[in-house]
């Protein structure tokens, strides 16, 4: 149901039943605009970044081309001060003396049923990568708009099927595929039959199992990125680390972040320590996934319902921090296909990771191209905030999101023998580069930067 | 009319821009800092977040690293608006003779130094002023964008320093800084200002005077606001952090532990 009357691109909604799932009712149509209000209120008067978002901006138009959104589609209202408006004018008609006054002057609206379609089809283009805050003379968060019209949203039922249906599965298995524990199991042995058959070396990956370290591996990491987990188990296997993952949380993202920043993004925090507690856990280490990185470092101990005392870091970060140390004996030389770096948005903009990523990097691989812009600078890969919708017309706009990527990539020449490799540690960036790479005809290779350290801690041999 | 301007009016005006200003304020100090929205790289210190939070305010660096010619012309207009702001201090309080009190030149060269100071300062202002209408109706983005307020704004300030530059450049629409002075300490101290007073006579001076008053009744419910949210907002995304502590329990190399047990906050927290 991509295309509403108005002409609107939508991801497809999730039912009643999808809904209930996840403990939403739906809200009738007559009544959704009052419920809007009232929310709205809530939302604005509890978050301050929200309130200063909706009235500190002068539309100056920094972000339009700053936006990969609107440098890949043109629509005006992915310019991001646009898409905030979207919210904006609603918020000041009603909450603000201004708008109550003199609404046409500062442009301010009343709100529609037609106005809520709109932001559901605007809120679920933004990738919340927060690019147009870096760039904004105030630093005022965009993003912060998106989230909020997201939260409003699902709270009227207007939550895209996808979302909805990674919420329930999370609830039911811990992980957003729906793997029960059988599987995960099955596959870890799978797994370490792959290592053994790569490089002749016995590495288990424990289930379960009282440990020193919890590893929390994205669930795509099973299906899509199997090089992402055999590189982590290699790493851990490497240094002697004592270590598990839980299958009651094979998951390092949170959609909560995405679309219910309430119960969906507590519900998940609250797994990870529950977790790391029944096994006796010293220290939890992330996997690859950007969103859910930056919900578990910036988000997870604000939202946590008892004090989190395990230490909470990401593999990237102990990987450096190894390097550095000379722990880790890695062989450059292993891997020298050109490869460039993708800076995940959440790694960049949300998580400080910048020089982790390039320390581990330069030690892993010996032809290192940067991407221009980079670092926290960098642009998103047009997946960020997982619209990663199948629907023909959205997928058309991932697309077109990823235009600035592909030129970015074409631009640093690694593609050019068909030969290179394009780093993207994270999750959904991968799922996201995986088709695109193919649509925009790089000659690329999608990896994870785990995937590269594991490559050159056990180099394959060639016989 | 002139005496509700020049006597009533800015009784009025200064209540309005103090409590509409506390007003806002208060609401955006009522809301939370709800999550941690620390906009990376991040100092580490608080030290390093408040240089962050002032290289912002007075050289405007994001916007410098993001739209080379937007930040020509805003930080152009911010800048010479600032200095005309503190040239009316000056002016008006010192009488143009601060050079002077501080022993760097005579009596009439401090005088002649503020009138020219503050004759160019209004010429630059004003043509920041015209690139930023220009820039809000040529650019397409910016034109989509636009709410009437936005160029009213614009008009706004380009209409008090025309009548300021008026009152510049025509001899006899202009107005020395003693009369003005005079008629400021009548309103400090709350006394009448009396019809033979030179300010009452000055029909230019009280145009430039009627519009900034109506502009600081508005600006708390407009997006002037942007000059006391850009600090509340960077308050909250240009904020020091710290990193967790590295190294894993039971691993020989480095880190055997005695970091991970020292971690007390599952992230990083400031010193």
């Amino acid at each position: 149901m991509p295309l509403t009357e108005t002409g609107l691109k939508q991801p497809v909604k999730a039912n009643e039943k999808d809904l209930l799932k996840i403990n939403m009712p739906v809200i009738p149509d007559d009544q959704k605009v009052e419920v809007a209000l009232k929310h709205l209120n809530e939302l604005g008067e509890k978050f301050r970044s929200l309130m200063l978002t909706f009235e500190s901006c002068v539309k100056c138009g920094a972000c339009a081309e700053n936006c990969h959104t609107y440098l890949g589609t043109r629509d005006p209202y992915n310019i991001p001060a646009n898409r905030a408006d979207l919210l904006r004018k609603v918020y000041k008609r009603y909450f603000t003396p201004e708008g109550k006054f003199f609404p046409g002057l500062i442009g301010a609206k009343d709100l529609e049923l037609e106005d809520l379609e709109k932001m559901y089809s605007y809120f679920y283009q933004c990738n919340e990568c927060r690019r147009c805050s870096l760039v904004c003379p105030f630093g005022l968060d965009t993003c912060e708009a998106t989230m909020a019209g997201r939260q409003l949203l699902h709270w009227l039922g207007m939550v895209p099927k996808l979302h909805a249906s990674v919420g329930a599965a999370m609830a039911k298995t811990g992980n957003h595929t729906g793997l029960p524990k059988a599987a995960t199991v099955d596959t870890c042995e799978f797994l370490e039959e792959d290592i053994m058959d790569e490089i002749g070396v016995d590495i288990k990956i424990p289930v379960d199992k009282p440990a020193d370290i919890l590893y929390i591996p994205s669930s795509a990491d099973f299906m899509l990125n199997p090089n992402t987990m055999t590189g982590a188990a290699k790493f851990f296997h490497y240094l002697g680390v004592n270590w598990t993952i839980s299958s009651e949380i094979v998951e390092a993202g949170n959609f909560g972040l995405l679309f219910d920043q309430r119960a969906t993004l507590r519900a998940n925090c609250m797994r990870v320590i529950d977790e790391a507690l029944k096994l006796g856990i010293k220290k939890v280490v992330w996997g690859e996934c950007g969103h859910g990185w930056r919900a578990g470092k910036m988000y997870l101990p604000g939202m946590l319902d008892r004090p989190g005392r395990i230490p909470i870091v990401h593999i990237h970060d102990e990987v450096a921090y190894y390097i550095e140390k000379g722990a880790l004996k890695l062989n450059p030389d292993s891997i020298t296909r050109p490869v460039t770096l993708h800076d995940p948005c959440n790694f960049g903009r949300a998580c400080n990771m910048c020089d982790t990523l390039r320390k581990v990097m330069n030690a892993s691989v010996s032809n290192f191209v940067e991407m221009t812009p980079n670092r926290e600078r960098n642009f998103c890969c047009g997946g960020g905030s997982a619209i990663l919708f199948d629907d023909p017309e959205m997928y058309d706009l991932r697309i077109k999101f990823s235009a600035k990527k592909a030129e970015q990539v074409r631009a640093t020449g690694v593609d050019k023998d068909g030969e290179g490799i394009l780093c993207a540690p994270c999750s959904i960036c991968k799922a996201q580069l995986y088709p695109m790479v193919e649509e925009h005809k790089l000659g690329v290779e999608v990896k994870g930067l785990i995937d590269l350290v594991g490559l050159s801690l056990y180099p394959v041999k060639h016989d | 009319m002139t005496y509700f301007i020049l006597q009533i009016l800015p009784y009025i005006s200064v209540a309005v821009l103090t409590i509409g200003l506390l007003y806002r304020l208060g609401r955006w100090a009522s809301g939370r800092i709800v999550h941690n929205i620390t906009l990376t790289p991040a100092p580490t210190t608080q030290t390093g977040a408040v240089v962050d939070i002032a290289a912002e305010a007075i050289l405007f660096k994001s916007l410098f690293k993001a739209d080379k010619t937007l930040w020509t012309g805003s930080w152009i207009m911010h800048m010479s608006l600032f200095a005309i702001l503190g040239g009316h201090v000056m002016g008006i309080g010192l009488l143009g003779l601060q050079f002077y009190y501080i022993g760097l030149t005579s009596a009439e060269t401090s005088e002649y130094l503020s009138n020219l100071l503050g004759t160019s300062m209004g010429i630059v202002v004003l043509l920041g002023l015209l690139y930023l209408l220009y820039r809000r109706m040529a650019i397409n983005e910016v034109k989509m964008i636009s709410a009437p307020s936005d160029y009213l704004h614009l008009l706004m300030l380009i209409a008090i320093i025309t009548a300021g530059n008026l009152m510049r450049f025509v001899p006899e629409w202009g107005i020395h800084y003693e009369p003005v002075r005079d008629y400021v300490a009548h309103l400090l101290t709350f006394s009448a200002v009396t019809p033979e007073m030179e300010v009452m006579h000055k029909p230019v001076f009280v145009i430039h005077l009627l519009l900034v008053q109506v502009l600081m009744m508005y600006l708390p419910f407009s997006k002037l606001l942007h000059i006391p949210g850009m600090f509340a907002h960077r308050w909250i995304i240009n904020r020091p952090y710290v990193e967790p502590a590295p190294g894993m329990p039971g691993v020989t190399v480095g880190g055997s532990g005695h970091n991970v047990s020292g971690g007390h906050s599952a992230s990083g927290e400031v010193q």
